[in-house]
């Protein structure tokens, strides 16, 4: 069963295409991982896949669960349950970890899952401080990861969880990525990284190589091997 | 001087105080607004309009409260025992030389001319006094309701014995249609040890002019916990409170402020230190329509720790606000830090926020809301409850 459907798809950031003709889809039960070079356009496909603010579809189109989303916005296509953890969330001035966590979590029905979500993600000690304020690497993607988390999302898209933290923060990210998985009621999540640390944790089943844009090549989780081992210029 | 000759003196001062201008605030013919009082008969007051400044008045019968409309004192009780809850009139009445220990002793009646009538036209005004080591874990409301045009002005008195403990929750609000002139005198004492935390919501409507006129002296290792919050309609505010700490004493003190339509709301604190003693001052201030605030704070001395930290956010392109910290470093052993930012609502934090979920109203509403909080963790747990409904309020009106 298809659960997301690019087509065609090319996007612009404020004027600039930034990924161009890609076609790609998620299956159910697939673990997806997306790799690519820095500047590739891995993160303006996630951006654009989920309709974030100033990311538009310039042409093709998005079907999401058989329904087409194209043109509609972040919010509508979280609602529908296609939600994005991103590389590194914003600072957000004066609103501590724990109100945006009860906010979603009212949203969504699950006002009783923070504290647990918050244990599993070892973020408890930084529930009352402001959110993303001073806070590590390892800490941001692990409180980026607890929003998704109580969003309960039908397919989550993962946005570099694994750059820049220790191996500690990779087995806690890991975790959770395994528990979006188990959520996601066509068994699926799209991982993009750079370094595929937490692929020995959560392992692919199938692999897609973006390069300018563009999804240059696809195949099983041993094209993730050849990646880690010969880079991407020498694939190319 | 007899027992009633400092009140002449009082009124002497108060004489010479009528042409003295502020120096911050809009000017207002304060003698306009006396003459209301005895030109306009007394309106009928909407008590229930007081739940919206966070008063519970049946809760407060419970324990100690005061409640003035207008000039007219219209009840006041302590069931609190150690807790002793009166008007400054029978105050005065009462000990007439222990009044002159506390009444106008950390505030000059000559000090501007609104000042000067709260002490010439000024009527009631609590007197909360706090026994040696009696701590109140339920709040002390108390309620300054304006119903018809004029001048309110009560003389409010906190006094605090050693190690003692109480939260002083005042609301200050007015019926929608009178003009009127707030000048709320408060001259607080904080013994030896003692920790008073002092919350004062005002809802004003937009034609009433408010001139709080405020000094606390804080005594060696107490603490002073303010939190002042203005989130109604207004014409102006103007207020200045002055804090004395004394060595090894801490304060805390924050100011939450709505700009709503054509409102001028000028609001500082200013914090002497000594050996010691540490202060922080923080101002969280949303500024809509064409309203223009001034956030002022000083820290001043010559030894001790302060901290500023005011933040603005721009709401509408025709608002205005102006971040006035001010660090007086007296001596080698202060060591005093000031942060100041004004902006705007991110697009990053919008997007962010619509991005789980939330529609951009959604998101600016939460934006907005976390904005505006400040550390509550000086409060008691029951008390954070009635602030944050507060502030929750102010989120929704901005």
């Amino acid at each position: 069963m298809e659960v997301l459907r690019a087509e065609n798809l090319s996007i612009e950031v404020y004027s600039r295409v930034i990924v161009r003709e890609v076609d790609l889809t998620v299956s159910k039960g697939e673990v997806l991982y997306i790799v690519g070079p820095n500047g590739s356009g891995k993160t303006t496909l996630l951006r654009g896949l989920t309709g974030y603010p100033g990311y538009r579809e310039v042409s093709g189109r998005v079907v999401f669960c058989g329904e087409d989303i194209t043109g509609t916005t972040a919010d509508y296509r979280v609602s529908k349950g296609l939600v994005l953890a991103h590389q590194i969330p914003p600072k957000l001035s004066g609103l501590r970890t724990r109100d945006l966590l009860n906010y979603i979590a009212k949203r969504s029905g699950r006002v009783g899952d923070v504290e647990e979500v918050a244990r599993l993600l070892d973020i408890g000690h930084l529930m009352d401080r402001e959110f993303g304020r001073g806070f590590s690497g390892g800490e941001l993607k692990r409180v980026e990861l607890a929003t998704l988390l109580l969003l309960n999302p039908s397919l989550a898209l993962v946005d570099e969880p694994d750059s820049g933290v220790d191996v500690d923060s990779v087995m806690l990210i890991s975790e959770g990525i395994r528990r979006l998985y188990e959520l996601s009621p066509y068994k699926a999540v799209v991982v993009v990284s750079h370094t595929a640390f937490v692929a020995r944790y959560v392992g692919p089943t199938r692999v897609c190589v973006m390069n300018s844009g563009r999804v240059q090549m696809c195949g099983g989780p041993e094209l993730l091997g050849e990646v880690m081992r010969y880079g991407f210029k020498r694939l190319a | 001087m007899g027992s009633r000759g400092w009140l002449e003196e009082v009124r002497r001062r108060a004489l010479e105080g009528l042409s003295i201008a502020p120096p911050y605030g809009p000017d207002v013919d304060v003698l306009h607004y006396v003459e209301l009082n005895k030109r306009v008969a007394p309106g009928r007051p909407d008590l229930s309009r007081a739940s919206e400044v966070g008063i519970d008045l049946e809760r407060a019968g419970r324990s100690a409260y005061y409640l003035q409309v207008d000039q007219r004192v219209l009840q006041y009780l302590s069931r609190v025992p150690g807790v002793e809850v009166t008007t400054v009139e029978e105050f005065i009445e009462r000990d007439p030389d222990l009044a002159a220990e506390y009444l106008w002793k950390l505030l000059d009646p000559s000090k501007d001319r609104f000042t000067a009538a709260a002490a010439l036209y000024g009527f009631g005004g609590f007197v909360v006094r706090v026994k040696k080591g009696v701590r109140v874990e339920e709040p002390i409301q108390t309620c300054l309701f304006m119903s018809s045009p004029g001048l309110q002005a009560p003389h409010n008195i906190i006094i605090l014995e050693e190690g003692a403990e109480v939260t002083v929750y005042t609301g200050c609000t007015i019926m929608p249609e009178p003009a009127g002139l707030h000048v709320g005198v408060s001259e607080f004492y904080v013994g030896r040890g003692a920790r008073l935390r002092y919350v004062m919501v005002h809802s004003w409507n937009r034609v009433t002019h408010v001139r709080p006129r405020t000094a606390v002296k804080v005594c060696e290792g107490g603490e002073y916990v303010s939190y002042y919050i203005s989130f109604g309609k207004v014409r102006s505010i103007q207020t200045f409170p002055t804090v004395y700490l004394g060595k090894g004493a801490r304060a805390y003190l924050a100011s939450i402020l709505l700009g709503l339509e054509d409102s001028e709301i000028d609001v500082g604190s200013y914090v002497t230190l000594s050996e010691d003693s540490s202060a922080q001052v923080v101002s969280r201030v949303l500024a809509r329509d064409r309203s223009k605030v001034w956030t002022r704070a000083t820290i001043s001395g010559s030894s001790g720790r302060g901290h500023i930290d005011c933040r603005g956010m721009l709401i509408h392109e025709t608002a205005q606000i102006y971040a006035v910290p001010e660090l007086r470093a007296l001596g080698r052993e202060a060591q005093l830090t000031h942060e100041a930012a004004i902006g705007k609502l991110s697009e990053d934090e919008i997007a962010y926020l619509m991005s789980k979920g939330f529609s951009r109203e959604e998101a600016e509403g939460i934006l907005i809301r976390g904005f505006i909080n400040v550390d509550l963790d000086w409060l008691p747990s029951r008390i954070r409850g009635y602030v944050e409904g507060i502030l929750n309020l102010v989120a929704s009106r901005a």
